[in-house]
């Protein structure tokens, strides 16, 4: 998002936070809830999430208070998020399996030959923009299916770093993982789209 | 000699800017030469676009709706609280 325009956005909504003010809250809950939503659901099931985004509220008018602004609002709020997750999961004896260990997915490492080479090349150049493709609601019906098909933890790191904007430091730090980890959690996601909109764009089949 | 499926493994990396000089020079060089992998940069980059686009119009109205009911809740006690204090 582009805050530049702007000359300190998030000093003044931090502020009126810290005074309880309630339009603020609702301009914060609209802004933020969405990737502290993306941040839970990489150790949680989608309901106790949801519920955990929730509670986090709650605690934040009071947490807020102590907030010093030494990392950004997102970033706080994102790991408060993260912190009770990770509470949550020690309660109840469990852990996030991952698998770090191949960067490239299994489908597409099959369309190179012995050489390395191509196989099976690209063989459209997905010629529209973003903006085009996404008005084609098969598609983007389709995108939803495929990103929710996607590993918790691979869907997770794609929307804290792409849609939420975080620095790799700071999506690793809340998910806990590494940075070489967090590098193949995103790959292997990209390339999951990446297959998805050939296909689309090949046989117009999901 | 860098062959297309190495620049498969690294292709978000090139993407991010995340390679060191030297892997983005041989990257660059493999990508002068084949069509394919140029092919392949593109599309991936442009899923990446579409995922930016497609998560920033994500909507949790309901999720929203009810964080602002707790919301008001908690600063409702609190305020009651304080003004009690006086
Ligand atoms: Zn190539």
């Amino acid at each position: 998002m582009d805050t530049s325009t702007h000359p300190d956005p998030q000093g003044s909504l931090i502020e009126d936070l810290k005074r309880g003010n309630s339009f603020a809250y609702k301009e914060a809950v609209r802004e933020y809830s969405p990737g502290m939503l993306a941040v839970a659901r990489f150790y949680l099931d989608h309901s106790s999430a949801e519920e955990i985004v929730q509670d986090c509220w709650v605690t934040v008018i009071d947490a807020i208070q102590k907030f010093e602004g030494r990392s950004g609002l997102k970033t706080w709020l994102h790991r408060i998020v993260a912190n009770r997750c990770k509470n949550k999961l020690r309660s109840i004896n469990r852990e996030v399996a991952t698998d770090f260990s191949e960067s490239l997915d299994p489908e597409l490492a099959d369309r190179f030959n012995a050489k390395g080479r191509w196989d099976l090349p690209p063989k459209l150049k997905f010629h529209e923009s973003a903006d085009t493709l996404m008005e084609n609601d098969a598609l983007s019906g389709c995108l939803d299916k495929h990103l929710s098909a996607l590993p918790e933890t691979q869907r997770s790191a794609l929307m804290l770093y792409e849609a939420h904007q975080h620095k790799s430091e700071d999506v690793c730090n809340i998910l806990d993982i590494n940075a070489s980890n967090l590098r193949v959690l995103l790959h292997r996601a990209r390339q999951k789209i990446f297959l998805m909109v050939e296909t689309f764009q090949e046989t117009g089949k999901c | 000699m860098l062959m297309c499926r190495d620049l498969a493994d690294i292709a978000s990396d090139y993407i991010d800017g995340e390679l060191t000089n030297r892997q983005n020079l041989s990257v660059k060089m493999h990508l002068m030469m084949c069509k394919h992998c140029r092919t392949f940069i593109g599309n991936l980059r442009a899923s990446t676009d579409l995922l930016k686009v497609h998560a920033s119009r994500q909507e949790n109205e309901e999720l929203i709706r009810k964080i602002d009911e707790r919301v008001a809740e908690a600063l409702g006690a609190r305020k009651s609280e304080s003004d009690g204090c006086k």
